[in-house]
């Protein structure tokens, strides 16, 4: 017989060793690096935990935000890269999103674990629009619309150059960001760039860069944009980002701008658009856009979950999720999703997406657009 | 220091003085170790390593980054509009902060203890949340545009996105610290002084200008240099109240590294300024130094 102090001794021990078991060894978690905006990041932490944590019984995931922060995830991948080397920890286990070819020497490493259908399933519905490589995985699309308050403009632009008709006529009505610090001013200042060189996006390639071409090419682009200039709102004081824009049509300051579908079809749900906020895409050459690419460092500590969270983040149910909860593109192709759910968001789904490389392009884009539309500087 | 044996009392033997102002003195030696230490590692030494850097190109001495620097007109307007935001908003600051200061030292009860703790606000508000609150009060149909339009005044024009908006947040800004140091002038300030040049007829003008502002010189001066350090390595306000270009150094410094991908260049940005901050700075311990023989 154990005596009563004995038996509470023993069973306070088992308690301790059974309560230890549960939470260190049977519950994994992931470290998630993002750099998106908070719609994504709130999207990961609120609905895809839970679903992810019910989806994979002893696995879970923490997220890291680190946007704003030094070079964002590109930065942690660069501390991966060391860890690599170092053969150290890498102390990440998935990226939300990155471009490997833009983290230096990463891709020679071989820092990025290599995925297809035999270790993502999921990976055979792909989106066709999207492009995937073996070290990078499409996983949520977006792209830039003309977002305009339909209680104030009655007929929205349908093409480049009515849209600047438009604002012309409308001064101090519309305006866009700062293209460094947001990809809906980006992708508008990209779209003017293309306007200015004979709607051609295939003219600018991530090998065609040019530093004398490129002042040439991109004067076209100035050009239009100087020309927009002192019609913008506040006269050419442009918002400092995608939030920053999406606050002014907000606040009825501006009754046009462009903005991200995911972020203007979600702040129209949810309320912090007015209701009579609609978006558009322009007909004769749309907006710039494009999708997230996940990626999973090869050093990582749990390759083996965060396979089964690429598979999960591609799976049918969460990519319904990405259309209706944050007003992405799915990253699997559409047919592979409820059919209701297609109908409703024909208006946006996209013909086509056109993109602009990244690199010496976007450098020379941005730093070009401050020097020669922000400053006023007339040059003769 | 050697007259300092002599304040601490002629009682005890010379010897025993000696030996224990020489612990005294290791005692303080090891006090200030740990934080000269670690200012000498953590800010120094990465210091001397960066201003070195900037004069290195392929390991030759050139000074072509600060040629490059000084001779593009985009770069020069945006130290100049830095320079320009810290004097004007540093002396508005200073300016309104004085006041504040003077009414609180010739003036006491209730009111004085309001205005004392409301002047004191904004050192407990982190500078996102000013910029927010004046995005929200000062913005296109803000809580201000609206209350004017209330009255019938419908000319408003916001300052947000444009150089009066990072002005009006760093003057906001920059009142409590100010109030605090010229406070603490104002009182060495006798009453004395003050009530003879009454008495003898003088104006508030004239004891403002011939007895308050002589004495204050050096509050004045160490306030000024405090706040306008701050201010030009600001970030916050200008990156979201301020235009888009010209931007302030610290903005632009941080989009030369994180979007142009130019760390040799934000070094270069990143070394004009901490000169500028020096020589502010020098004034500075010049002042406090001085201020501390007098004290002496």
């Amino acid at each position: 017989m154990l005596s009563r102090r004995q038996f509470l001794a023993t069973s306070a021990a088992a308690a301790t060793l059974v309560s230890t078991r549960v939470s260190a060894a049977d519950i994994k978690t992931l470290q998630v690096y993002i750099d998106g905006d908070t719609n994504i990041s709130d999207w990961w932490n609120n609905i895809l935990k839970p679903a992810f944590e019910a989806a994979n019984p002893g696995h879970t995931f923490n997220v890291t935000i680190t946007r704003g922060v030094a070079d964002g995830n590109r930065t942690i991948a660069e501390r991966a890269l060391a860890a690599l080397e170092a053969k150290a920890d890498p102390q990440v286990d998935y990226f939300e999103e990155i471009e490997p070819a833009a983290v230096a020497g990463s891709v020679e490493a071989g820092l990025w674990l290599e995925t297809s259908e035999a270790n993502v399933a999921n990976l055979k519905m792909i989106n066709p629009a999207a492009i995937q490589t073996p070290i990078r995985m499409p996983y949520r699309g977006s792209q830039v619309l003309i977002a305009y308050d339909s209680a104030k403009v009655a007929n929205p632009p349908k093409t480049f150059a009515e849209l600047v008709a438009w604002a012309k006529a409308n001064p101090g009505r519309f305006t866009y960001g700062r293209p460094d610090k947001g990809g809906s001013g980006s992708n508008f200042v990209i779209r003017a760039i293309h306007e200015g060189n004979g709607k051609d996006p295939a003219a600018f390639t991530k090998d065609n860069f040019d530093a004398a071409k490129a002042e040439e090419m991109l004067q076209n682009g100035w050009a239009i944009l100087k020309d927009l200039h002192p019609f913008t709102f506040g006269e050419g004081t442009y918002p400092a980002g995608n939030t920053p824009a999406l606050q002014l049509l907000a606040q009825g300051a501006v009754d046009m701008i462009p903005a991200w579908s995911d972020q203007a079809l979600q702040g129209i749900k949810t309320g912090v658009l007015p209701e009579t906020v609609k978006v558009v895409q322009l007909q004769d050459l749309a907006l710039c856009g494009g999708f997230a690419y996940s990626a999973i460092p090869s050093n990582a500590t749990d390759l083996e979950g965060a396979l089964a969270l690429a598979n999960f983040m591609l799976s049918p149910e969460t990519q319904t999720s990405c259309v209706r909860d944050i007003g992405g593109f799915p990253g699997i192709s559409w047919d592979n999703l409820p059919a209701d759910l297609k109908a409703e968001y024909i208006d946006v789904i996209p013909v086509s997406i056109p993109t602009f490389p990244s690199g010496d392009w976007q450098t020379a884009k941005n730093d070009g657009w401050y020097k020669n539309v922000a400053t006023n500087i007339v040059r003769d | 220091m050697p007259d300092l044996g002599t304040t601490s009392g002629g009682v005890a033997p010379r010897h025993i003085q000696r030996t224990g102002l020489g612990l005294q003195a290791l005692a303080g030696l090891a006090l200030v170790a740990l934080p000269v230490g670690l200012l000498g590692t953590l800010i120094l030494w990465p210091t001397v390593r960066m201003v070195t850097a900037t004069f290195l190109i392929d390991g030759n001495l050139s000074s072509d980054r600060y040629f490059a620097f000084f001779n593009d007109t985009y770069t020069m307007a945006n130290l100049r509009y830095t320079l320009e935001m810290g004097l004007v908003s540093a002396l508005a600051a200073l300016a309104l902060s004085f006041g504040i200061a003077l009414y609180l030292r010739f003036s006491a009860g209730r009111i004085a203890t309001l205005i004392h703790g409301l002047s004191l606000f904004p050192l407990f508000v982190p500078s996102i949340i000013i910029s927010y609150a004046l995005v929200r009060f000062l913005g296109p149909n803000g809580l201000f545009q609206l209350l004017l339009e209330q009255v019938g005044f419908t000319h408003y024009r916001t300052p947000y996105l444009t150089p009066v908006g990072p002005f009006l947040a760093f003057v906001w800004e920059n009142i409590p610290l100010p109030v605090l140091v010229l406070s603490a002038g104002l009182s060495q300030v006798s009453d004395h002084a003050v009530e003879a040049a009454r008495d003898l007829g003088a104006k508030a003008p004239r004891i403002l200008f011939e007895i308050l502002l002589p004495q204050m010189r050096r509050s004045l001066l160490i306030a000024f240099a405090l706040i306008f350090m701050g201010i030009i390595g600001a970030f916050t306000v200008p990156y979201m109240l301020g235009p888009p270009a010209p931007e302030m150094m610290s903005v632009f410094m941080q989009r030369t590294l994180g979007n142009l991908h130019d760390p040799e260049a934000a070094q270069v940005q990143a070394v004009v300024l901490m000169v500028i901050s020096s020589i502010v700075g020098g004034f500075y311990i010049a002042t406090m130094v001085k201020s501390s023989e007098v004290v002496r």
